[in-house]
């Protein structure tokens, strides 16, 4: 039998081997936890969301968002809009002095080997953001103009989509080189990095925003998926600050002392597409449709199931261009429901497929999929739920030029981003499904007014005409009850230790960029 | 010895390539893997135009062709969600899944070997008892329980050992043990079972007649002849674990195939899919073969039949 004596003196050889409580590194060194990470470090080849969370620590664009959410001129120093109006050129100055991580400078050629490669199909997935720029002319090493075919207002909610990629290093190393080693002008340096484990990185002594930018030497980035192995990292001290404290946990982190969080609108903003484009479909109905809106305790679902880890939203969120405090949520109203379910002739309701994911891409998403179910169903739209895996659930909730489509009810997600623009959302989810063009890749509506403005809102430059825009498009949406019912925008909160970080917020990478950042001593 | 080798070698090869068929197959039956790599707002030119460059728009049976031919040259392709070579997004994380592997599978075998000797030996004894109830928790708790439990006990509550990662010894720990104590119970089950026969072999009665000691008789004799099935389930169980610790990769954040393969399924990334699977099966052929020429090792009778 194992002795207390012979227990004790194994202590000193399981120090030896290193056992013992894994704590957060030097005090140079910041070690934080993400439950997700990029997929590429490449900005010219990115695509997902989850991957902008550390391309934005190495990698800049000619705008960013300040911690307020305002966009603010970044590695562009100044820029104007000029042109004729229907073929509109935008003319950037670059910021001087901004060097690449091997100290050489950014300069024109280095934006225009950017728009070469994120135009390139061969190369890139969001070729169609540079769908609507016809020539990219360098003034001088540090100004350029960009001409448009046709005014694109996403250009700029997407801060001008270019990145800054330097053009000599990237052709010497090749596209997979690059992604292996990557170089950038942003805040920190690339060290190393192994896939679903860490990501290293160095502060970029030479980096040029010297009032904005990290005051810690390393920064080691670890991939915990799992939400309670990331919370026990975070407890036990081997990391200071984590993302995505899971929502039935908030209240145990509200308790721990020195410890800090921050709660904010992931990005993402949730809804329930109804197929209401279907002739023979009782959701073609727009009393139907308010039945549907109506039927829902938003409130109380996410109170209960997100403990209250969620924002409920109407069209638009605060912040938003053409936001409208005035446009309130449907509010619930069951009894109205049901009546307008009898002034459609449906006096007893009707059976209708839901479509639920199950994958967590949002936290407790399934779960609240299905209580909004449980909701419709007291009021007599009987769900039959079937709930999906993420492809299936793509699958389905997209439209396809050929294949079968969605036919009943579908909870849904399309993000209005950080800061939030709805420009690329409602051009998805409320303009009648044109798969040549891009327009309504998951939509189930087709009302012609509505068409024609969102067409609108994506060409005009102007900010308060397009605000203007937006805020009619929103005003009919919510009326006709069409391109989704709106119903909550995920909150997602951080924390960290407050004797040790010193963390600022920034909305760029979804709150996951660390612009600013320090040790305390 | 040598045909023997090359016999169960070519075998293997027809498994590896038979494996390569229902993957590249059944991968192909969950979906159109564009749809998750494009935004929904892309054009359908766009769709179309990813789809000729990944060569999803070639036929089923050239597409398969052309699978075989690189990858008969190592280059199973780019992984469409990762953007880089499928084959070097494994590698890279085999090592990590085989540590954990050999590492669950020692800690199993350092527990069930002990108790199912013991527990035959003084069959009915509180060893035996103690034993089982051991081992039948293992069985009894999934593993990603197992896992938070550790993880709340050993690097929450007593501090000893890290919650997550990869690295030294102390990471491995908790993996190992969350990992291996599933098969205990079946492996004690086995050696247990396997031990009673041989204790009541005429062979073990003469060796205490002739008052060989006890601790040799157990070990030596006995045990030797008990390990024959333990042996075939090792390979089994091996391959299971290689294949099989995507659960327990999530949990304690190890970077390992198992984690890289699942998300790849759900993603539709049938390069890191390909690359994967056929890893594991190599790795499942090769753990078998050194499980057949360890019978020979434990069983002379066996080695000279080959």
């Amino acid at each position: 039998m194992l002795s207390r004596r012979a227990f004790a003196a194994g202590l000193p050889t399981l120090a030896a081997l290193g056992i013992g409580p894994a704590l957060a590194q030097g005090s140079d060194t910041l070690t934080v936890a993400l439950g997700a990470e990029s997929t590429t470090l490449d900005p010219t080849v990115a695509a997902a969301g989850v991957d902008y969370y550390m391309i934005n620590d190495l990698f800049e664009q000619m705008l960013r968002p300040d911690p307020g959410g305002q966009r603010i001129n970044w590695l562009a120093e100044s820029w104007t809009v000029g042109g004729a109006p229907d073929k509109p050129i935008i003319d950037i100055t670059l910021r001087e002095g901004v060097l690449f991580h091997d100290n050489t400078p950014l300069t024109s050629a280095d934006f225009e080997f950017a728009y070469q490669l994120m135009g390139d199909p061969k190369h890139a997935r969001n070729v169609h953001q540079q769908a609507d720029v016809e020539a990219f002319e360098i003034v001088d090493p540090r100004r350029f103009r960009l001409h448009f075919k046709q005014p694109d207002a996403l250009y700029l909610a997407l801060n001008f989509t270019l990145w800054a990629v330097p053009k000599k290093y990237y052709e010497q190393v090749g596209r997979e080189g690059f992604n292996k080693a990557p170089i950038g002008t942003g805040p920190w340096k690339f060290v190393s990095r192994s896939v679903h484990e860490e990501l290293r990185l160095e502060a970029f002594e030479g980096y040029w925003n010297k009032a904005h930018r990290p005051r810690v030497k390393n920064l080691v980035i670890k991939v915990i998926p799992e939400d309670l192995t990331r919370v026990a990292a975070f407890k036990t001290g081997a990391v200071d600050w984590i993302d995505a404290v899971p929502p039935s946990m908030l209240s145990d982190f509200a308790k721990l002392p020195g410890v800090s969080t921050r709660t904010v609108a992931s990005g993402n903003n949730l809804f329930l597409n109804l197929a209401a484009d279907l002739p023979n479909s009782p959701l073609k109905d727009v009393r139907v449709r308010r039945a549907v809106a109506l039927a829902v305790d938003m409130d109380a679902i996410i109170k209960k199931v997100l403990f209250g880890q969620g924002e409920r939203y109407s069209e638009l969120v605060s912040g938003e261009p053409g936001y409208d405090p005035t446009l309130t949520p449907y509010p619930y109203d069951p009894k109205q429901a049901r009546e307008l379910l009898r002034d459609a002739g449906y006096p007893n309701g009707f059976d209708v497929i839901c479509y639920n994911l199950t994958t967590p891409r949002e936290p407790s998403m399934k779960e609240m999929g299905e209580a909004e179910f449980a909701y419709l169903s007291q009021v007599g739209i009987r769900c039959r739920t079937q709930q999906l895996e993420y492809g299936a659930w793509i699958t389905t909730g997209l439209r396809n030029p050929t294949g079968p489509r969605m036919d009943g009810i579908i909870s849904w997600m399309s993000g209005h981003g950080v800061p939030p623009d709805p420009g690329s959302a409602w051009a998805g989810q409320i303009h009648t499904y044109m798969p040549n063009a891009g327009w309504g890749g998951y939509s189930f509506s087709a009302d012609p007014e509505l068409d024609a403005l969102v067409e609108q809102q994506r060409r005009i430059l102007d900010p308060e005409q397009r605000a203007a825009v937006l805020n009619k498009i929103a005003h009919l949406k919510h009326e006709r009850v069409l391109g989704g019912i709106t119903t909550y925008r995920p909150l997602v909160t951080f924390a960290w230790r407050t004797d040790k970080v010193d963390w600022t917020p920034w909305p760029a990478g979804y709150w996951r960029t660390f612009q600013e950042v320090a040790l305390k001593a | 010895m040598t045909r023997f080798i090359l016999r169960r070698l070519g075998e293997g090869a027809i498994s590896i390539l038979g494996a390569s068929l229902i993957v590249f197959v059944i991968s192909r039956l969950s979906g159109d893997p564009v749809v998750l790599m494009l935004p929904p707002d892309a054009p359908a030119s766009s769709v179309q135009a990813l789809r000729q460059t990944l060569g999803l728009d070639q036929p089923f049976v050239i597409q398969y062709g052309m699978f075989l031919t690189r990858a008969l040259h190592g280059d199973f392709g780019q992984s469409y969600r990762w953007q880089m070579p499928a084959l070097r997004l494994i590698l890279e994380r085999l090592p990590a899944t085989v540590q954990l592997a050999v590492a669950g599978l020692c800690f199993s075998l350092c527990v069930a070997v002990p108790v199912g000797v013991f527990s035959a030996v003084n069959h009915g004894g509180w060893i035996d008892r103690m034993g089982r109830i051991f081992a039948m928790l293992g069985q009894a708790m999934p593993a990603f329980w197992v896992g938070l439990l550790l993880i709340l006990t050993f690097a929450i509550q007593l501090e000893w050992l890290p919650a997550f990662g990869y690295g030294g010894i102390n990471h491995l720990v908790l993996p190992a043990i969350a990992l291996g104590w599933y098969p205990v119970a079946a492996m004690t089950r086995i050696v247990r079972s396997a031990m009673l026969d041989v204790l009541n072999t005429d062979h073990i009665r003469l060796a205490r007649a002739l008052g060989i000691p006890e601790r040799l008789i157990i070990w030596k004799y006995a045990f030797r002849n008990a390990a024959v099935p333990l042996l075939t389930m090792l390979g089994v169980y091996f391959a299971a674990m290689l294949g099989g610790s995507f659960v327990v990769e999530v949990i304690f954040a190890w970077p390992g195939v198992g984690r890289t393969v699942v998300e790849a399924v759900f993603s539709r990334d049938f390069p890191v899919v390909q690359a994967g699977v056929l890893s594991a099966s190599v790795m499942f052929v090769l753990a078998n073969l050194l499980v057949d020429l360890s019978y020979g090792f434990v069983d002379p009778r066996i080695r000279d039949e080959r």
